[in-house]
């Protein structure tokens, strides 16, 4: 994270991260169409002929969060720029996979649902691992969200396993069809609650800027043009553990 | 191994980089791109970076702001206005007027880029559509000022809706704002590139390092393995020659008459010590071949006469078991540069090998010639080939045998210490599967090749190349 406070800006980077074609690209392809466009960017991507990324998506969100007075006095809110980046998952570019890694505040892994990518999934988990690990980084202080894509094809894990699945995992587990736009901004909002949760705890946010946290999401739903209650948004989760969770307004 | 940070400023490259209007467009080809709006639309465009240098002018005057300014006071009035729309900002909106008393107006439109602001666009001075007349504005300036002529310039000055205007700006903005994208994409591709190369440089260093490592650590050890076989096979070998000197006395009657039964056990005792020695000796030569302290007296010599010497050593053996043994060396056969001790040892082991191999009725012919190179270089990529080709022959010498040949997935590993074909062979045909391994770095020891062939219809035949000597200046015969 980037913290400007005299500028009054906040630097947050996503990363999607995930085996080669399991949809991360969609994933952010499908956020741009479904977010406002004043409060989203271009979508950069870099990719090659194949229609594989090379290097990565990038996805800029920019937020303007109106927060509370604070003790200190000074003016109240605060923009806030979302990066959300995809890496390159075929095996080569771990190096590459490394940099866009480098100073994430949370990370999206988006498996994909086929029986027959299970293995690969194991194996870009694990090189998310040995790649945090290369950097300097515990997985397990990164908010880290879940989603296994392409439920709208053949031959997938069913709900029922993946439900069986998540429930012994400590990550929140979304289901989505990237493609068809399904559950695709749930998993980004239950890695912006967890994200904006931990650098909130880290770096006295709410004090420091005015920024409650339980308005933070509300505000971003808003300012994204999404018709969709935050609380059910992230309700669709399966298994892990959303702390905090703002209470679903009656 | 922990890795080295990767490189610090790429994150601000892609997180939160500063995106400076200049930096990313090409101030030319901005200029050209505002001058096709300006043809048009007839409406001047300015564009200023945030740091308020202009970027792009493409306003000339127009006769109304050139007979203002004649007069001192005109000149005063003219620069305030400018002045005043160049420093204006367009606030949080992004769009505002800037009036001139002349009636046009100058419009600022913020430039903006990743939700910073980048720099401002000035479009103007236009009239709008609903001044008509001079405003009083204009003639107060100067009292020499004429109305009529006033309004015969204003008339000409580009007039222009507000709406249109707006949307004029709308759509230079998007130019812009897709020129910066593009801009942008590009320097983020290139320094990804760039830390990404610099990424798998470092890994690679780091792998490469790692293998230097274990290379040091195994030629080490190979180092020791070494010297250990050239030291025990030394120590074995000293209380072996006693055993073969006295079982050698005892046989030839030196400590009195031996009964026959007795005569055979002792001449097994010499016979098997000669072979260990045999054994142990091959170790040794393999030890000193792998450690590279093999000395190899090279001088000039004729194939032919190393492997006369071959065939009449080894021709009682091939009598003995009924193996037809001849040699063939063609006209023309060059020397070579060898030590003619150790290539007699190789041809010595590959027709004893033969001998050993092929049934009674046999035959083992050894054969010489001159051969083109096979190293698989391509001829008609080397330079000076026409010079060259006839000096890069190379001597061959076939071993042909007709025994029992050697399967095509075995022919590479025979050449291995210690391997035999098939391990019943070392009990029937005797040997210590150290023959070939010697004989093979030997003859790379002299520069050469050595590759096994069928012999039809049947048998093995080993081709043994050795290079011909490299001609040297001194060595060319001169042309007086």
């Amino acid at each position: 994270m980037q913290i400007n406070f005299a500028g009054r800006e906040i630097g947050l980077k996503l990363v999607y991260y995930g085996p080669a074609l399991s949809g991360k690209t969609s994933n952010l392809r499908s956020l741009h169409q479904l977010t406002s466009e004043r409060s989203r960017g271009r979508l950069m991507t870099l990719e090659t002929k194949d229609d594989r990324t090379l290097f990565f998506d990038m996805l800029p969100l920019t937020l303007r969060a109106e927060g509370e007075e604070r003790a200190s006095g000074g003016p109240p809110g605060m923009t806030l720029r979302i990066k959300i980046f995809t890496v390159p998952g075929q095996v080569l570019h771990s190096s590459t996979r490394r940099l866009v890694l480098q100073g994430a505040d949370g990370v999206a892994f988006i498996a994909d649902s086929q029986i027959s990518e299970t293995e690969h999934n194991a194996a870009s988990f694990l090189d998310l691992r040995n790649n945090l690990k290369e950097l300097g980084l515990a997985i397990k202080g990164l908010p880290l969200v879940i989603q296994f894509n392409k439920r709208d094809l053949d031959h997938v894990r069913s709900d029922a396993e993946i439900d069986a699945l998540a429930s012994r995992g400590r990550e929140p587990v979304f289901k989505a069809s990237a493609v068809r736009g399904d559950g695709v901004i749930e998993t980004f909002f239950g890695l912006l609650h967890l994200a904006w949760t931990q650098l909130d705890r880290e770096h006295q946010l709410a004090k420091m800027l005015g920024i409650r946290q339980e308005a933070l999401l509300p505000m971003a739903a808003r300012q994204l043009g999404l018709s969709k209650d935050v609380s059910v948004l992230l309700s669709s989760c399966v298994g892990g553990r959303l702390e905090r969770r703002p209470q679903v307004s009656s | 191994m922990s890795a080295a940070p990767p490189d610090v400023r790429l994150q601000d490259v892609i997180l939160d980089a500063r995106i400076r209007l200049e930096d990313l467009v090409d101030p030319q080809g901005l200029n050209e791109l505002c001058k096709t709006f300006v043809a048009l639309f007839g409406i001047p465009v300015r564009i200023y970076s945030i740091d308020g240098s202009l970027l792009v002018d493409s306003a000339s005057e127009n006769e109304l702001c050139a007979y203002v300014n004649a007069s001192a006071d005109g000149r005063s009035a003219c620069a305030a206005v400018v002045g005043g729309a160049k420093s204006r900002e367009p606030g949080e909106a992004g769009d505002i007027s800037h009036p001139c008393f002349t009636g046009a107006v100058y419009r600022i439109i913020a430039l903006d880029y990743d939700g910073r602001r980048v720099g401002r666009l000035i479009i103007g001075p236009f009239v709008p559509s609903n001044v008509s007349g001079v405003p009083a504005s204009l003639l107060a300036i100067h009292s020499s000022i004429d109305k009529a002529r006033a309004q015969d310039l204003l008339d000409k000055m580009p007039r222009a809706k507000s709406q249109t205007v707006t949307r004029i700006a709308g759509h230079l903005k998007s130019a812009l704002d897709l020129l910066l994208f593009s801009g942008h994409k590009a320097f983020v591709t290139s320094q990804m590139h760039l830390a990404s190369v610099r990424e798998s440089y470092r890994e690679l260093e780091e792998k490469n390092a790692r293998l230097q490592e274990a290379f040091d650590r195994l030629k080490e050890l190979d180092r020791l393995k070494s010297s250990f076989l050239a030291t025990v096979s030394h120590e074995l070998r000293t209380p072996l020659t006693s055993i073969i000197g006295y079982s050698e006395m005892l046989s030839e009657g030196l400590a009195g008459d031996l009964k026959a039964e007795q005569l055979e056990f002792v001449r097994t005792i010499h016979e098997k010590g000669g072979q260990l020695l045999s054994l142990i000796v091959g170790l040794l030569d393999l030890g000193k071949l792998e450690s590279g302290t093999m000395r190899m007296k090279l001088q000039i010599i004729g194939v032919g006469s190393v492997l006369r010497e071959v065939v009449s050593t080894l021709t009682p053996a091939a009598r003995k078991r009924g193996v037809k043994l001849s040699l063939d060396v063609a006209p023309g056969v060059a020397d070579v540069r060898a030590d003619s001790e150790r290539l007699r040892q190789v041809f010595l082991n590959l027709v004893e090998n033969a001998i050993k191999f092929t049934p009674a009725d046999g035959e083992v012919a050894l054969s010489a010639r001159m051969a083109p190179p096979t190293d698989g270089a391509s001829q008609t990529e080397d330079e000076g080939i026409a010079l060259l080709a006839p000096t890069r022959e190379q001597v061959e010498v076939h071993v042909a045998d007709t025994g029992i040949g050697i399967p095509v997935r075995e022919r590479i590993k025979v050449f291995d210490a210690f391997y035999q074909v098939d391990s019943s062979s070392t009990r029937e045909y005797g040997g210590t599967g150290l023959g070939l391994s010697i004989v093979k770095r030997l003859v790379e020891g002299h520069g050469g090749t050595i590759r096994i062939q069928d012999n039809e219809p049947r048998g093995t035949v080993f081709v043994v190349t050795l290079p011909r000597p490299e001609p040297t200046m001194a060595e060319a015969p001169r042309v007086a």
